[in-house]
């Protein structure tokens, strides 16, 4: 079975130059995603200091915590109730991003765990959707 | 072993029993009535591939009973008829043939109009496949999606060897409609495919799945698959195609008589559930296949009187018990009434009658490979064994008979539809319906091909050699449920603010709007009207566009993208904004305020946030701008604090200065009230003076119980989208999507002010310079009513009339309570070169041109 948590992670989005966001020091614990080639999205980053205002070469970073919602699989049959949720092909490891239950979500793979980040104002649907469709093989 | 309800009555079965095995056994041969003429259908193909044994099991209609196992308690019926299928009154319709012709739907009841609907609803309750069950709800499918290395559809022989040898390089799925091994005849071949099945089992990345029908190959790739209570989405990086071959259909005179059958079904009926299909047979062997089935009906003490037998295979016959032996014989006519009673063989040129019960067909092999056509070229789908077989056609092809056994068409049908001038394989297709029932050209898209061929060269018969062409073959493959072809679609997906359950807490009457779940009114939205107007009261408008712009090149990116000027905008101060298309064409408004050099903020309709998002980072890529784009709508809640005390409501909740100087009309200012901190928009949308406190989203149901606590000293409520409406309209403001076309301009909106022509470049400008050279032609305007009805809003969506001609339509309409007048927008098109100021709704009331706004023209109470 699987086990469904609603989380709300810190989440850092950093829009700068394709050079700023590669060269940008990641904190250790935090999972970075190149969402595009001039935004990084970090997440479990709560220690990063903000820039309100890009100015010169340096990134615009703001913590933008309110705007994501985490809806955590995890267990023996995580990916399996990801299955009956997105056709998106998850990595072993790592995240991908694409539509889940009809939602634009970001999603991260670590071992039997399954993070699906999705907009604060979809999160009630999608959770909802997913106690629906992957109800068996949801724990209660 | 066990008992199933056939029409009412109980039918044994035994194990491993189809339920038209157990049928058969009891002595039914009437399975069905055919579609349109109603013609008695027996068991034929035994495969499940073609329609004449589909029935109704356990109110589930078009079920083939041919490969549905039999379980305990099931209740069988069979569809059609009148009163039953037994003893069909509408079998007259056969006899009626000749008047009801190929194409009759198109032809009849076209004049007079009024019996096409009668006739359309005889027409229903006579035909069809079954009904839906009235009662019974749609189950739920569970829905899920496999990613594998190859889909292997099919598990015979060919599909599981070519299981076993993807398996050693990549993870494989294989599926079957069946059970594998299941309803095989012992022997050679049985024994070959458990092996088979054991092998693969044991393979550690080789998954199996029974009893799940593909149905059809879609880009990608993508194979859904259909099975009980269940679909899955199969996203492949190969298919093997392995689903076999379906015996060749005969077509002749009688061919779709109950005792005419093909050789799997009728070896399947002896060798399998050891049922004589028959008493006497006459048997037709043109494959190595036919030896066998010959076999299995002597085996099963079937007497055949007669063999029509291939010269190639002649010499393999058995030496007794197989009656005449006509080398190279046809069959010539099938003859009987409720069943086969002779068959008329071709022996010498000549015909020869033998008196018998069955007809046993083994004609050839047509691959069954529409699936595998259904992929686009170039795509790794691959056919293997029987399915990949290339079938040679014989030179020979049917006078007469039914082609099409799903949809009753005859060789007859095929010939006048030629005539009338249908003249290749797919529009024959269309035009007589042929290939498109249950078993979509199983049986009849080889007949129909070579029919089309052969008349093509204008020959009677095809040319000897490779089969012509199929129609295009398209999914589903088999018939599908509404169920499964429903499953996992969700096509709505709703938004809901941070304040959601506060609404919901308070009773608001909620409902979608621009993809949000929105409050429409609290209960009373008169009353919530007079709040706005009289006293205060907060609105849910976190639904809102909110975008953060910034960069180097954020100046420029707004100042191109907005066709007002930008770049005298201070600090603290906002513009209304249209945002246009390059056609010119407006696409949405809103708010945009400059924050600081090289920073802005902008608003932008609840329904038009994705696309201003997607409008924005398209044109800082296209101008290779260094600006960037941060979507707020997520992160921000925003609440409209509006009312004549609204700023008396906000200072009780703020040391932050909130007056006219330090938050003036048409501007804002970061504050923070009741400890959230908020950017506090002036704003003008329902006319009076009104505060949007954007602030972050998990604050915002604090803010909101602050406000309603602090407002009870003026009678604060809540207004939903209902009191909205008027208030905007009694403003003359329009609702983007509401009260405008997709291809409305500025200056058809009335709103020439938002746009400076003198500006070098923004987005939509070329189109607009071009548009200006070109007469008016149609534009909004402001109406108000007379005469009409007593529901003002009932006029919304009437057209506008002048002497008879529509020349517009209202958009907007409500009773104005500030006014009490009847007022609205609507569009108007110009009569004789100018736009009409006097005209008629369609429900009579008079509506006259004014111009807006209807409410405080001059806009004092919004200022405050």
């Amino acid at each position: 079975m699987a086990e469904l948590r609603v989380e709300h992670p810190s989440v850092v989005m950093v829009l700068g130059s394709r050079d700023a966001c590669d060269s940008f020091e990641v904190p250790d614990g935090t999972t970075p995603m190149r969402i595009a080639p001039r935004e990084l999205m970090l997440v479990d980053a709560p220690g990063v200091a903000e820039v309100r205002v890009p100015t010169g070469s340096a990134p615009w970073v703001e913590n933008v915590s309110d705007a994501w919602v985490a809806l955590v699989l995890e267990g023996v049959d995580a990916l399996a109730a990801f299955a009956r949720l997105s056709e998106l092909e998850l990595p072993v490891e790592g995240w991908i991003q694409g539509e889940v239950v009809r939602a634009a979500a970001k999603v991260l793979v670590a071992g039997d765990r399954v993070t699906i980040l999705v907009p604060a104002m979809l999160a009630t649907h999608v959770e909802d959707r997913i106690r629906t469709d992957a109800a068996e093989v949801l724990g209660s | 072993m066990g008992s199933i309800e056939f029409e009412g009555r109980p039918v044994s079965f035994e194990q491993g029993d189809t339920i038209a095995s157990a049928l058969y056994r009891v002595g039914v041969r009437t399975f069905s009535r055919s579609l349109k003429y109603h013609r008695r259908r027996g068991l034929y193909c035994g495969t499940g591939d073609c329609p004449n044994c589909l029935m109704t099991v356990d109110e589930r209609p078009a079920v083939h009973t041919c490969t549905a196992p039999c379980v305990e308690g099931m209740r069988i019926e069979r569809p059609g008829g009148f009163p039953n299928a037994e003893r069909d009154l509408l079998h007259v319709t056969d006899s009626l043939h000749r008047v009801m012709p190929v194409g009759f739907y198109y032809k009849t009841f076209v004049r007079p109009r009024f019996a096409w609907p009668i006739a359309e609803r005889v027409i229903r309750r006579a035909t069809g496949l079954g009904a839906l069950p009235p009662t019974t709800a749609a189950t739920r499918q569970v829905v899920r999606h496999e990613h594998v290395g190859t889909l292997v559809v099919g598990a015979g022989i060919a599909g599981l060897d070519a299981a076993r040898d993807a398996g050693a390089w990549g993870s494989v799925l294989v599926c079957d409609e069946g059970r594998i091994c299941h309803a095989i005849a012992p022997g050679t071949t049985a024994d070959r495919l458990a092996e088979l099945a054991t092998e693969v089992r044991s393979l550690e990345n080789v998954a199996v799945l029974e009893g799940f029908t593909a149905l059809g190959i879609y880009e990608g790739l993508h194979v859904p698959l259909a099975g009980d209570g269940e679909l899955v989405h199969v996203h492949p990086s190969r298919v093997i195609v392995a689903t076999g071959a379906v015996e060749e259909h005969g077509v002749f005179p009688g061919n779709d008589l109950p005792g005419v059958m093909l050789g799997r079904g009728a070896a399947g009926l002896a060798g399998i559930h050891g049922v004589r299909p028959g008493e006497r047979a006459a048997v037709v062997v043109r494959t190595d296949e036919g030896i066998d089935h010959l076999r299995a009906l002597t085996g099963a003490g079937v007497e055949i009187v007669a063999v029509a037998v291939s010269t190639a295979l002649a010499a393999r016959l058995p030496s007794d018990g197989v009656g005449e032996i006509v080398v190279d014989g046809d069959v010539l006519e099938a003859r009987g009434g409720s069943s086969l009673r002779s068959v008329t063989l071709r022996r010498d040129g000549r015909g020869k009658r033998f008196d018998c019960d069955l007809l046993v067909l083994s004609l050839g092999l047509s691959p069954r490979d529409g699936l595998a056509r259904m992929a686009l070229p170039g795509e790794p789908v691959t056919l293997v064994g029987d399915a990949a077989g290339e079938t040679r056609h014989d030179g020979r092809c049917g006078h007469d008979g039914t082609v099409c056994l799903c949809e009753d068409v005859s060789m007859h049908d095929l010939e006048q539809a030629w005539d009338e001038g249908f003249r290749n394989a797919e529009i024959l297709k269309r035009y007589t319906t042929t290939t498109m029932g249950p078993c979509q050209g199983a049986m009849c898209g080889r007949a129909l091909a070579c029919f089309a061929a052969s008349h093509a060269d204008g020959r009677s018969h095809p040319p000897e050699g490779p089969d012509p062409p199929r129609t295009t073959a398209r999914p589903p493959t088999r018939p599908v449920t509404l169920e499964s072809l429903a499953a996992g679609v969700h096509e709505i997906v709703d938004k809901r603010t941070s304040l959601h359950e506060l609404h919901v807490a308070a009773g608001a009457q909620l409902d979608r709007s621009g993809g949000w779940l929105r409050p429409f009114s609290y209960g009373d939205w008169r009353g919530e009207y007079r709040a706005v107007r009289e006293r205060v009261s907060v609105m849910d408008v976190g639904t809102l566009g909110k975008f953060s712009i910034a960069g180097p090149g954020a100046d420029e990116l707004v100042d191109r993208l907005f066709p007002c000027r930008t770049d005298d905008l201070e600090p603290g101060r906002t513009r209304y904004v249209l945002t246009l298309d390059e056609a010119g064409y407006v696409m949405d408004d809103g708010l945009l305020g400059r924050v600081g050099e090289g920073e802005w903020y902008l608003t932008s309709t609840s329904g038009g946030a994705g696309r201003t998002d997607a409008r924005l980072r398209n044109l800082a890529d296209r101008l290779e701008l260094d600006a960037h784009v941060l979507d707020r709508t997520a992160q921000w809640g925003a609440i409209n604090v509006a009312g004549p005390y609204a700023r008396d409501l906000l200072e009780r909740l703020t040391d932050d200065p909130i007056g006219a100087e330090a938050v003036p009309s048409r501007g804002f200012a970061d504050v923070t009230v009741a400890g959230v901190p908020c950017r506090a928009v002036r704003t003008g949308f329902v006319g009076e003076l009104a505060f949007e406190l954007h602030h972050p989203r998990r604050r915002g149901p604090g803010l909101w119980r602050e406000l309603v606590d602090a407002g009870r000293e003026w009678d604060l409520r809540p207004h939903g989208l209902d009191a909205l409406e008027l208030l905007r309209l009694e403003k003359g403001h329009v609702y983007l999507g509401q009260d405008t076309m997709p291809d409305d301009t500025p200056v058809k909106l009335r709103m020439s002010w938002a746009v400076d022509m003198s500006k070098q470049w923004f987005l939509g400008k070329q189109a607009l310079e071009r548009m200006s050279t070109l007469p008016p032609s149609r534009r909004q305007v402001g109406l108000e009513f007379s005469g009409g009805p007593a529901d003002t809003a009932a006029l919304r969506g009437e057209p506008l009339i002048v002497r008879g001609t529509v020349v517009g339509r209202i958009t907007s309409a409500e009773r104005s309570i500030a006014l009490d007048r009847a007022i609205g927008l609507g569009w108007v098109r110009t009569v004789d070169g100018g736009f009409p100021e006097r005209l008629e709704t369609g429900s009579g009331a008079t509506a006259r041109v004014v111009p807006t706004p209807f409410y405080d023209p001059e806009g004092g109470r919004m200022r405050g």
